[in-house]
């Protein structure tokens, strides 16, 4: 099997992994060697699905031995197979990352021997890149659930990020889909690696190595199992705070095995609730929102057609409108339509001069839905007081005019004549 | 009222609003004289009298003294990104706005970002430093037969010399180069130095793109990584623009498939330099390379 028949069978074996980010890790290039690291991270480039590539994501091998259902790897699937080895997957690494194809590298593997073997091939790439051949780049190493703590302590001196991923968000349906794991033996490497990453981080001495620069990630299969949103978020807000998360991803279900635990086949994969559970993250990390105020028991659910943040505005009306002269930072960035930026615009320009509509119009506020939160001398004073079962159909886009088939309608004048 | 013509050069501009100031100049448009592209030949205005200010070193660096003074770094790299995107117009703002602040009426005026004259300038600045970010990624290096990386781009803003400290700190042991294939000038790092040089001949490194077989691999490899379930050209076009593909090898279509077609396998044609030229076109770029500002 030559290399690139490999490198396809094992980059579509990794595709499914969806952490995508390079960022958090300002490595410098070592000492006659090449490759640093970019703090906010940098995509390289976007797949055909729109997703970003900004490492080189392969598995190093797709032999697995377990038989997860969700998996496209799993032991019962009859698809092609093929191992790297490490001189292969380095030399690839290398060449890619010296034309600037890439920020990194991405390794994950199926498990193959024991966890324990396979993290150990892991580590020795991770290791021999950044030891023999002096390479700074982004890598982004799997923690095997189940592996020693003596290698997942090797792999975070070496990685600049590492996960493990949590896969289904709750144990009883992890268990049911994947015989073979638990949350128990998934949270265990997780742990270890957030404890050691604190340890490491409050010692601040000049020498002392780095671990695991850019933290722990984790992703979920949103989805394949009947969690709700409300579930889902409590999960990843739990990760945020525990185990000190840079980022919790979610992957819509893509149905790639037929499997009776599973959804059919033919179903099409959840793309719009993945983007709202995006958007609530968003609301978590950037714009100080707690996660039971986005959901709780009564609406366990997010809006399909609204984004969380204008969901959450419609259900407090005694919040609105907000003063852009006078409200903190925190009130303005909960106005929908303003994002970060925006805000800390206004907040830096209000100093100097009023923020009228036209200033907000220029920032790039959304003003076709900020305009209903905020309060500004225009507004007219029987307006002043936010009702929302009125405000929510201007805010809920619009289906987009169809063109109307010439036949949809058509009843043949003899019942059942055509398909004769 | 004149219209005041100049090199395209932002120590040009400094220039033109030094003499504005120095002379009383009355002004009714600044108008760059580009080296390169249709802008070549000096539009005429009906009604305004040309009036051309060369470069000059020594105002451009009062100028810039005059405005760290009075506004601070912070105002001046924005001046600087605005300016960078070379639109139509963006010099009479910047000048708009320079003349407030000289004047001195208004007090504070140089630490709000969202006066009339600087929200704008402010938006512009904003989608060059983001063109910047997006190019740190797009950069696409190709081996030339002696060893040298070279990158062909062609960003919508000028800023290309922009880039060198991001590769000069991954890169600092190689031998690389980066063109802006439209603005005919590129920076050249060797020997730890690194320098802006212009380019003679862009069509030579457009040849050396098509010669590299680890491109290939990369294309498969890409072309592997897209989920079929999910295909949303749309997103892929948002977030890479179609502009932007030309020198992105995984975006290329082979000659075989006729995905795309059209537009791209145009390009194969007229570029299909053979691989011998290749070292010498190389060399013959480099050296009419005319070094002017070391970096």
């Amino acid at each position: 099997m030559d290399l690139r028949e490999k490198l396809n069978i094992l980059g579509d074996a990794a595709k499914y992994d969806v952490s995508c980010s390079s960022s958090g890790s300002s490595r410098c290039a070592p000492k006659g060697g090449f490759g640093s690291g970019c703090d906010a991270g940098i995509c390289h480039t976007w797949a055909a699905d729109g997703r970003c590539i900004s490492l080189l994501k392969v598995l190093f091998s797709n032999a697995c031995k377990y038989d997860c259902a969700y998996c496209v790897n799993r032991r019962s699937n009859d698809i092609p197979r093929a191992t790297f080895t490490p001189k292969e997957l380095i030399d690839l690494t290398m060449e890619f990352y010296r034309r600037n194809y890439i920020e990194g590298l991405f390794l994950s593997s199926a498990v193959v021997g024991s966890p324990d073997n396979t993290m150990e091939l892991l580590v020795r790439v991770a290791k021999e890149l950044r030891i023999v051949h002096h390479f700074g780049g982004y890598i982004h190493l799997k923690a095997i659930p189940g592996a020693s703590a003596r290698l997942l302590f090797e792999a975070g001196l070496y990685a600049d990020r590492s996960s493990v991923n949590i896969e289904i968000p709750s144990d009883s349906a992890l268990q049911y889909l994947a015989p073979e794991k638990n949350y128990e033996s998934i949270y265990r490497p997780m742990n270890y690696l957030a404890e050691r990453k604190i340890g490491y981080d409050s010692d601040h001495a000049r020498h002392s190595p780095k671990f695991l620069p850019a933290g722990q990630s984790t992703q979920m299969i949103v989805g394949a199992s009947g969690e709700t949103d409300l579930q889902i978020l409590r999960l990843s807000a739990g990760f945020y705070q525990q185990q000190q998360m840079k980022r919790v991803y979610f992957s819509g279900y893509v149905p790639i095995n037929a499997d009776k635990r599973l959804p059919a086949i033919s179903s099409k994969p959840p793309l719009l609730r993945e983007h709202r559970l995006y958007q609530a993250d968003w609301l978590m990390r950037f714009y100080n929102f707690r996660h039971d105020e986005i959901l709780d028991e009564s609406n366990p659910n997010l809006d399909v057609d609204l984004d969380p943040k204008a969901m959450w505005a419609l259900r407090h009306p005694e919040f609105f409108p907000v003063d852009l002269q006078t409200a903190d930072y925190e009130s303005i960035l909960r106005v929908p339509g303003i994002g970060v930026k925006s805000a800390r615009l206004i907040v830096s320009g209000r100093r100097f001069s009023r923020i009228r509509l036209e200033t907000l119009k220029k920032m790039g506020v959304v003003l076709k839905r900020a305009k209903y939160f905020i309060y500004h001398p225009d507004t007219p004073a029987s307006l002043r007081r936010l009702y929302p079962e009125m405000v929510r159909p201007f805010l809920v886009a619009k289906k987009r005019p169809e063109q109307l088939g010439l036949f949809d309608n058509f009843v043949p004048a003899l019942p059942g004549a055509l398909s004769r | 009222m004149l219209v005041i013509h100049y090199d395209s050069t932002f120590d040009g501009f400094l220039s033109v609003v030094f003499e504005i100031y120095r002379q009383h100049l009355d002004v009714g448009d600044i108008v760059p004289v580009r080296p390169y592209g249709a802008a070549q030949s000096v539009p005429t205005d009906l009604f305004l009298q040309p009036f051309r200010v060369e470069s000059d070193e020594e105002s451009a660096r009062r100028l810039r003294r005059a405005i760290l003074n009075l506004a601070g770094e912070d105002v001046f790299a924005v001046l600087d990104a605005a300016f960078r995107s070379e639109e139509p117009g963006v010099e009479m703002k910047i000048f708009a706005y320079l003349r407030k602040l000289f004047a001195g009426d208004v007090p504070a005026y140089a630490r709000n970002p969202t006066s009339e004259e600087m929200l704008p300038l402010f938006c512009i600045a904003r989608s060059v430093r983001r063109e910047q970010g997006f190019m740190l990624g797009a950069v696409r290096f190709c081996k030339a037969p002696d060893g040298m990386y070279i990158a062909a781009v062609e960003p919508k803003y000028n800023v290309v010399d922009l880039l060198a400290p991001h590769f000069r700190s991954r890169f600092p042991n190689g031998r690389w180069a980066i063109v802006d294939m439209v603005r005919r000038y590129g920076i050249c790092y060797e020997n730890s130095r690194t320098q802006l040089v212009s380019v003679a001949d862009p069509a030579a490194i457009a040849g050396i793109e098509r010669a590299d077989s680890v491109a290939r691999m990369w294309k498969s490899y890409y072309d592997s990584m897209a989920i079929k379930e999910r295909l949303n050209p749309e997103l892929l076009r948002r977030c890479l623009p179609v502009r932007y593909w030309k020198h992105l090898p995984e975006r290329q279509v082979d000659a075989s498939s006729l995905v795309i077609g059209g537009r791209n396998s145009e390009k194969r044609g007229d570029n299909g330099l053979g691989g011998a030229n290749l070292p010498s076109a190389v060399a013959q770029g480099r050296s009419l390379a005319l070094p002017h500002n070391g970096m």
